[in-house]
């Protein structure tokens, strides 16, 4: 075995070891607490390491001899694998000490939460280095029942349990499409080595399992219509959890979705299209959602599922690639779908592991009373921005780097061949490039109020508890994950190029980079960028300006004298005087009306009780509200009237998700029938059990002699 | 069509102060003593209602600060007071608006208007204006609205006005300083950054005008805001407005008329 | 002229809020309440508008009263009125809706109020900004206080708009900034130097003011004005009229982005106020309206008057067929700022806010003064959409009429130029009314002489009547709608204030 073996193995036993830890610990120590987190940590480091041997050449293999059953194998980790467990695992390694520091916060809870974590990553990695199909499916069940518990496992309070068993139910949705997927393809090769389903003769069972295939993925990254899982399932999580579920396992979706590719080929165009436009659907939706939500853990949770749209777009661009068998288009699908993976891992669980920070220092989470966090929480607030400024898509980030890729690629579509295919691509294109454009908005809201905002009330800009050592750590990881692998995008492209070989030659890959440090769309003479310049340059032009205006101002310029901030000489007012995250968000409900479904409603508020926030955007069922009437003759209170109270205004505005709204809740009516109905078989009584018994077994073996 | 309409009527701008101006000659600014020792000096003081002309060993003497233009005095003694002519009316120094045979001090004069030289030396071609209204009338505003419209056209000279005091570098202020605009005002002038210019626009601004004695006004703004030029005039005419702000950036045309 | 009937006098407060309820029902308009602090009583009045004129209606408090049952619920349009009272008595409406400081913020009952009417008084009266009410802001909203020092030339005022994000749900003022205590100033002048500080209370209104006052003297007086001063003075008001309706049109050219419309229309007005200049010697018309009559006649010869008109006339005329015919400028003013007609009549809306919501009560045709009632002045075409458009097409149907009457005024002044000036009017005791329609409405003097001094001078100004009428034209109207609104409203802050 060779020593990345070893390392291999040592990563997934020490998160056993943490497993058994947190179960052992309990919470009484905030010392003894952070243990399992800071094993796990070093746990993804061996991860970490045995993947970066893997993407060299040095294969790292578990040998597990049939342990599991016969015709399994143990785990082992390819080139494309070694890719997967470099990105998952390197934020995991950010993540785990983030959350080592902020479990040690010392709050009472039960125990657990480290075993669900471990389980979690423990299931990340055998999922990325599975070699047959029963380790692949035992692993999803395994990531399927760690995110029900990370999911449910604050399940006191309002709105976790039935987060949790919407995440267990697509969980078991992908799972059961991936086993039926599987299980076909095994049937028809003959053994359950993933291997081997490549040389499945085509037809329609491999296309039926190449559908299933995908679309249990698909459910695990929340393409639509499967994406209202991902926020409530993502939210529910207690504090770093929603980096582990958001960051580092999402990509076992994506690693699937490049798995099936490299496996099965190109599925039919028809697929190809659907994918392509639920894509660019899933993009616009998700920013769509992100822009108006008033709590800051949906806005990142949306977020997530418009990163899924950008992925897959990137992802269909290399299916069409493959098509028509267009080594360079596949090769800068994937590579921008990666780069896009690479991103946003990092800055999702950079923003999710900021976030937990600030949401429990202050005790909430709502975007209204979190204005002006860097000044209390200096060190989750950096966080939060740049991994914003990542999503985003500003340069110098990383996230800039990985959308121009994503546009150039797209933009590629006049090379393909058939007109059906460049038309979706285009549609595509234009999903996508509006979907950048309300992620600055939306973004802008987080920084611009949140980040660099006035603390509210005035003069609260007390400092909280931020992270300890170990946090900080965790977060300058994972923000030099954003920024640096913009530094060395070219780096970065050759290990991507290491990742996706031998299916996309690196040759073809490696095309992207036009000279050391410049890079192009792998067509040559198309586009050029240059982020490491963009490093160089823009903090040389700040210099510069900063220079000229020293000099200019005859070194008056740091002489500042301090006044309140104009504001048209008023007295001022009580309470919210500025622009209100929920206020500003308000002409992008507007604006996407139609595809949010927007209701306002203006009412007038008689008493002089101060009244409670609705919340605006919860998910029960929607209002009775005409859409902004404004009752007639409202001035009358004003001037006139007996017994008028002192009258103030309320609005409120609602957004509504379409797919819940009218895809899966008139389903869940007929079936919640259903089941009330079957219910009346558990009748509790012994003969009508055995009675069952009698029929299933005189059922199976009257299918068994007939089938064979 | 409106360029059309526009085009109709030619130039209207007056090209004051490069030329003279025939309406700007004949405006009427507040009135002055023209002869200094009449015989009845001492019955004359009470022609004024705010106040006005004050009596000095025999000697009249008419505070152009306190003049709110009612023609009283000019009506009654006309050989005596006569309406001051022509668009020169502000001055750098509260003293320099009293009218009549007092003696001058130019030492103190010239160094006043070296320091505000001085301060506005990087303003002489582009400067802002922010406007406030500390308990005004609504003339004012009207006079000093009127330098934007075709006629005065202020932009020609770079004059500009804006909305924010961060960008400001002249404040003026018209009003006899009512009290609820004390702190308003206040906060506009903190807002600006150095160097600023506050130019006391009319006889309200000036002195408080007729509307003081009141217990709501703080007889003029000179109480709030530390005045650099002195316009008075119930309201100044838009080309008593351009005097004094040409004055405060030191462009006068061969200072004519600066050393006030 | 027609008279004002004279002060009655009600028992006490229920039966006064009964008579001017009973009055307002029959058809009169409500137009004002104010208090006098006299030796040994404070002096409720009101003034009611008839078509005869203008009655009185008043009542006295014991001295030691601290409250009195409010009007407010009974009749909408004392609102400010009674909040005016408490400001400068202390004295407190009992059952107002809304009782809040609005023009002097003094914070507890201890405070010494100005009390006009009473002499003396306190030498000094800070306003207390802990006074303000604290406005509780529904979920949701925020509120973007909007002044005292806003964006343009303009006067102190504050809006705080309460808003969601873009639209203008509810609307609430602070006018007290400019608060300069012009009625306790009035205590004491000689009725001479009262003409002064009257032409000052509203500055863009000077003439209309001075005649509003000089009524009242030559009322008390029982003198009648000469023919050529009733002519000279009816020039003079028009061509104010004119130039306040300019300055609207500028303001509203302004917001929407014309630029030569804003030109042109600020050259206009310029020339106005170059002509009424060159007719007087100010601006503003300042110094022209006496007590009796006008001081001098124009120093411009009719001939040159009439050119000078005939011209603003053709050039006015033209710009306001462009401007009406602008499509993008119509499309701001449609269906903005609506006042119900409704709502204008059962305020009295006054002016060409009233005008526009179909509510015209123009004192120059319902009681005519100076020299209206020979000149031919039509009532104003009907409009009852009450939106800003509506406003502005009366207000250039005022500015067709006033040229007019300019030019009838100057041809029968050029016969009747050789007559006197003025009346002698030495009014030393006595209690009047007078009126004057000034460009923004009707405005009200209410003069108290006792020994040829002042001792009260109630100066309601149109715009403080009208102003409350802007909480309530926001429907649907979104924040760039603002300005529009206001300019068309045509206001005085200075007026509201006092």
């Amino acid at each position: 075995m060779s020593a990345y073996s070893v390392v291999f193995g040592a990563g997934l036993w020490l998160l056993a070891v943490a497993a058994v830890a947190d179960l052992a610990l309990g919470t009484r120590r905030p010392r003894l607490v952070q243990v399992p987190y800071l094993l796990g940590a070093a746990a993804c480091a061996c991860i970490v390491v045995a993947g970066a041997g893997a993407l060299a050449g040095r294969s790292a293999r578990l040998w597990a001899g049939g342990v599991l059953g016969q015709g399994t194998a143990g785990p082992a980790a390819d080139q494309l694998s070694g890719l997967f467990l470099v990105i998952a695992f390197g934020a995991a390694a950010g993540v785990s000490l983030a959350f080592a520091s902020w479990a040690g916060q010392g709050r009472p809870g039960r125990r657990g939460l480290g075993a669900s974590y471990a389980l979690a990553l423990a299931a990340v990695a055998v999922i990325l280095t599975a070699r047959d199909a029963f380790t692949l499916l035992f692993a999803w069940e395994g990531l399927t029942l760690a995110f029900y518990l990370l999911a449910g496992f604050e399940r006191g309070r309002p709105g976790r349990p039935a987060a949790a068993l919407v995440t267990l139910a697509f969980g078991r949705l992908s799972g059961a499409a991936l086993l039926i997927g599987l299980l076909l393809l095994a049937g028809r090769s003959g053994s359950l080595s993933v291997a081997t389903f490549a040389h499945v003769p085509p037809g329609g069972v491999r296309t039926t399992a190449q559908a299933l295939l995908l679309l249990g993925f698909a459910v695990k990254v929340g393409l639509v219509p499967f994406q209202i899982w991902l926020p409530r399932g993502y939210a529910a999580a207690p504090g770093p959890a929603r980096a582990i579920m958001a960051g580092v396992a999402v990509n076992v979706g994506f690693y699937g979705l490049w798995r099936t590719l490299a496996l099965l080929g190109p599925p039919p165009s028809w697929l190809t299209g659907a994918l392509l436009v639920m894509a660019g659907l899933t993009a616009v939706l998700g920013i769509a959602h992100a822009a108006v939500q008033p709590q800051l853990q949906r806005v990142i949770a949306y977020s997530s599922v418009e990163n899924t749209g950008l992925i897959l777009a990137g992802f269909g661009v290399a299916l069409v690639g493959a098509a028509s068998a267009d080594r360079l288009l596949v090769a800068v699908g994937l590579l921008a779908a990666t780069l896009q993976v690479i991103a946003h891992t990092a800055a999702k669980s950079l923003l999710f592991t900021a976030s937990a920070q600030i949401e429990s220092a202050t005790g909430t989470a709502d975007l209204d009373d979190l204005r002006g966090t860097v000044r209390r929480l200096p060190w989750s607030g950096t966080g939060l921005a740049i991994g914003g400024l990542t999503l985003a898509g500003l340069p110098p980030t990383a996230g800039f780097v990985s959308e121009w890729f994503l546009l150039e690629a797209l933009m590629q579509q006049f090379r393909v061949p058939g007109l059906a295919d460049r038309l979706v691509l285009a549609l595509a294109g234009a999903a996508v490039a509006l979907t950048a454009g309300f992620a600055g908005v939306t973004f802008v809201r987080l920084l611009g109020l949140i980040v660099l905002g006035t603390p509210q009330p005035r003069g609260s800009a007390v400092r909280l508890r931020d992270y300890g050592l170990a946090g900080r750590a965790g977060i300058v990881l994972l923000s030099g994950g954003c920024l640096v692998t913009a530094m060395l995008t070219p780096l970065e492209i050759r290990v991507i190029a290491a990742g996706l070989s031998p299916d996309v030659p690196a040759a073809a890959t490696a095309a992207a980079l036009k000279s050391p440090w410049v890079l192009q769309p792998v067509f040559a003479g198309f586009s050029i960028l240059s982020p490491s310049w963009l490093w160089i340059v823009m903090p040389a032009l700040f210099l510069v300006v900063a220079v000229l205006a020293w000099a200019a101002s005859g070194s008056r310029m740091l002489r500042v004298r301090r006044v309140p901030p104009w504001q048209s000489a008023t007295a001022g007012v009580e309470g919210r005087d500025s622009y209100t995250a929920f206020g500003f968000a308000n002409p992008t409900r507007r604006v996407l009306a139609a595809v949010l479904h927007t209701r306002a409603e203006v009412r007038r508020i008689e008493t002089r009780a101060p009244v409670a926030a609705p919340s605006p955007a919860s998910l029960a069922a929607p209002s009775q509200a005409s859409l902004a009437s404004f009752p007639a003759g409202a001035g009358a209170a004003d001037t006139a009237g007996p017994g008028a109270g002192v009258p103030h205004v309320g609005f409120s505005s609602d957004v509504v998700e379409v797919f819940e709204e009218y895809l899966y809740r008139p389903v869940l009516r007929p079936l919640a029938a259903l089941g009330r109905a079957a219910r009346r078989l558990q009748s509790g009584r012994l003969d009508a059990y055995l009675g069952y018994m009698l029929i299933a077994l005189v059922a199976m073996l009257a299918v068994v002699s007939a089938l064979s | 069509m409106w360029v059309l309409a526009g085009l109709r009527h030619g130039v209207l701008t007056t090209r004051w102060p490069a030329r003279p101006d025939q309406y700007a000659q004949a405006s009427r600014g507040p009135a002055v003593v023209t002869t200094a020792r009449p015989p009845d000096a001492d019955q004359l003081a009470s022609l004024c209602p705010t106040g006005a002309i004050g009596v000095t060993g025999g000697a009249l003497s008419l505070d152009q600060g306190r003049c709110v233009q009612c023609g009283r005095c000019v009506s009654a003694r006309p050989e005596v007071f006569a309406w001051s002519a022509g668009p020169a009316g502000a001055a750098l120094a509260r003293p320099g608006l009293i009218a009549g045979d007092l003696p001058e001090n130019p030492e103190n004069l010239a160094a006043l208007s070296e320091r505000l030289r001085a301060r506005t030396r990087a303003l002489r071609r582009s400067v802002h204006l922010r406007h406030v209204d500390a308990g005004s009338d609504g003339t004012e505003e009207w006079e000093i609205l009127a330098l934007l419209n075709p006629v005065y056209d202020v932009h020609r000279l770079g004059i500009f006005f804006t909305a924010s005091p961060r960008h400001a570098d002249v404040l003026l202020v018209t009003g006899s300083g009512a009290r609820g605009m004390t702190e308003p005002l206040r906060r506009t002038y903190e807002a600006m950054p150095h160097p600023k210019v506050v130019i006391a626009v009319g006889t309200d601004a000036v002195s408080g005008g007729l509307v003081s004695p009141s217990y709501a006004t703080t007889a003029g703004v000179a109480a709030t805001v530390p005045v650099d030029v002195w316009l008075p005039g119930s309201p100044p005419s838009p080309f008593a407005i351009l005097h004094a702000l040409l004055l405060a950036l030191g462009r006068l045309p061969g200072g004519a008329g600066a050393q006030r | 002229m027609p008279a004002a009937a004279g002060a009655a006098v009600a028992a006490d407060v229920p039966a006064m809020w009964a008579k001017l309820t009973s009055e307002v029902a029959a058809g009169a308009r409500f137009a004002g309440l104010f208090a006098t602090a006299r030796s040994d009583h404070l002096l409720l009045s009101a003034h009611l508008a008839r078509p005869a004129g203008i009655a009185i209606v008043e009542t006295a408090l014991p001295p030691a009263a601290a409250s009195y049952p409010a009007l407010t619920p009974r009749l909408g349009a004392a609102f400010w009125y009674e909040r005016e009272i408490r400001d400068l008595f202390g004295i407190v409406p009992a059952g107002h809706p809304r009782l809040e400081p609005l023009i002097l913020p003094l914070e507890g009952a201890q405070s010494p109020r100005p009390r006009p009417g009473a002499p003396g008084g306190p030498a000094v009266a800070e306003p207390d900004p802990r006074a303000l009410p604290q406005h509780v802001i529904g979920p949701g909203m925020f509120t973007i206080p909007h002044g005292p020092v806003r964006s343009g030339v303009m006067e102190s005022v504050e809006y705080l708009v309460e808003t969601p994000g873009e639209d203008i749900p509810h609307l609430n003022m602070r006018v007290f900034y400019k608060h300069r205590g012009i009625e306790k100033r009035f205590e004491g002048m000689t009725p001479a130097d009262g003409v002064l500080l009257a032409e000052r209370t509203e500055g863009t209104a000077s003439v209309a003011h001075a005649l509003a006052y000089c009524h009242a003297l030559e009322r008390m007086a029982g003198v009648e004005v000469p023919w050529a001063a009733a002519l000279v003075r009816v020039l003079h008001a028009e061509l104010e009229r004119v130039a306040c309706h300019l300055d609207v049109a500028v303001r509203l050219a302004d917001a929407a982005g014309l630029a030569v419309a804003t030109a042109r229309f600020g050259w206009h007005k310029e020339e106005v106020l170059r002509l009424v200049s060159q007719l007087c010697g100010s601006r503003f018309g300042r110094g022209v309206v006496i007590a009796g009559g006008v001081s001098a006649l124009p120093l411009m010869s009719t001939a040159d008057l009439l050119a000078a008109a005939g011209r603003l006339d053709a050039r006015v005329t033209a710009d306001v067929r462009a401007l009406m015919g602008t499509a993008s400028f119509l499309d701001r003013l449609r269906r903005t700022g609506p006042l119900p007609p409704g709502r204008a009549a059962e305020h009295g809306a006054l002016g060409p806010v009233g005008k526009a919501s179909g509510f015209a009560d123009d004192a120059r045709l319902a009681r005519p003064y100076d020299a209206y009632p020979r000149l031919g002045l039509r009532p104003a075409g009907p409009h009852d959409e009450g939106d800003a458009l509506a406003r502005l097409r009366v207000r250039w149907d005022e500015v067709g009429q006033s040229l007019h009457l300019l030019r009838q005024a100057a041809d029968e002044l050029s016969e009747a130029a050789a007559g006197p000036l003025r009346a002698p009017c030495h009014p030393h005791d006595g209690r009047s009314v007078g009126w004057a329609e000034a460009p923004q409405g009707e405005v009200l003097y209410d003069v108290r002489i006792e020994g040829g001094r002042l001792t009260r001078c109630r100066a309601r100004s149109a715009s403080f009547h009208n102003l409350v009428l802007m909480h309530e034209v926001f429907a649907g109207d979104i924040l760039t709608d603002f300005p529009f609104i206001e300019a068309s409203f045509g206001l005085s802050v200075a007026g509201v204030a006092g």
